[in-house]
């Protein structure tokens, strides 16, 4: 079948209406160079699209070179916060998991709030971990801390003397591998004496984002 | 009297340092209490649950 002519500025090119299957409705600038549409190589210079919808078939996808791109669409970033709506006791010098029953948001049900307590994404690739814990204590150290796969493995702060009590957090960036890794937050405190959480979304939560995919 | 207390009461001479070292005492919050997760002290022998039990 014969090509039909378009003409795109000061450059021409020919497509095959059998390759033809993009849609020109709306405003688009192709630049100087040659372009081919279709089903062949295609070369597009200096290109500016606006609302551009990719829609490649009934699945919709679209492949973007895997070599140096990330493709990263908010239905695939996990993302999650929970915070102590009930108080816990913390005995001293024992690092303690930090319960945490009600979640504010969690993208992909990745949180488990009843049972463990732990973040499990399902997708692989980098996130930043941050959480913060008040254990009631007004003296000695104070430590948050993020437990992987069940072991010590990001402190959220350095150990400080609570002079005047409180809480403390922090974050740390940590890579998942979207199946088995998963992350609980601790808190590990020095009074000499048991103490109590302070429960509240401001005092004690816990909370993750993906920043890139693996 | 908490797991803690009980392992001073037995070892008074172990330090703060210990137990954020080469000890560590865990809660997982899962119902089961405290526990050792850890021991790994140069000298001290890990008590046993016999000698923790004695402990009042």
């Amino acid at each position: 079948m014969a090509g039909v002519l378009f003409v795109f500025g000061n450059a021409t090119t020919s497509i095959p209406l059998s390759n033809l299957d993009a849609n020109f409705n709306t405003g688009l600038t192709i630049g100087n160079t040659t372009v081919g549409l279709g089903n062949t190589v295609t070369t597009l210079g200096n290109v500016i699209l606006n609302n551009v919808t990719i829609n490649s078939g009934l699945l919709s996808t679209a492949t973007i070179p895997t070599a140096t791109g990330t493709v990263m669409v908010s239905g695939n970033m996990p993302a999650f916060s929970a915070y102590q709506s009930s108080t816990q006791t913390v005995a001293n010098s024992t690092f303690t998991k930090v319960s945490l029953q009600t979640k504010e948001f969690d993208t992909n049900n990745n949180f488990d709030s009843t049972t463990n307590y732990r973040f499990t994404p399902t997708v692989s690739g980098y996130y930043q971990v941050s959480g913060q814990c008040n254990p009631g204590s007004n003296t000695g150290l104070i430590i948050v801390t993020v437990y992987k796969n069940g072991s010590r493995f990001k402190d959220l702060n350095l150990p400080n003397v609570g002079a005047t009590g409180g809480g403390t957090g922090g974050s740390a960036l940590i890579y998942f591998n979207g199946t088995t890794d998963y992350v609980e937050l601790y808190v590990y405190q020095t009074t000499g004496l048991s103490t109590t959480t302070t429960a509240a979304t401001n005092a004690t939560y816990f909370q993750a984002v993906m920043v890139r995919a693996a | 009297m908490s797991l803690y207390d009980k392992i001073m009461a037995l070892y008074p001479s172990l330090t703060q340092q210990d137990f954020l070292t080469v000890i560590t005492l865990q809660n997982d919050s899962d119902g089961k209490g405290d526990y050792i997760a850890k021991w790994e002290h140069p000298t001290l022998a890990k008590p046993t649950q016999e000698q923790l039990d004695a402990v009042q």
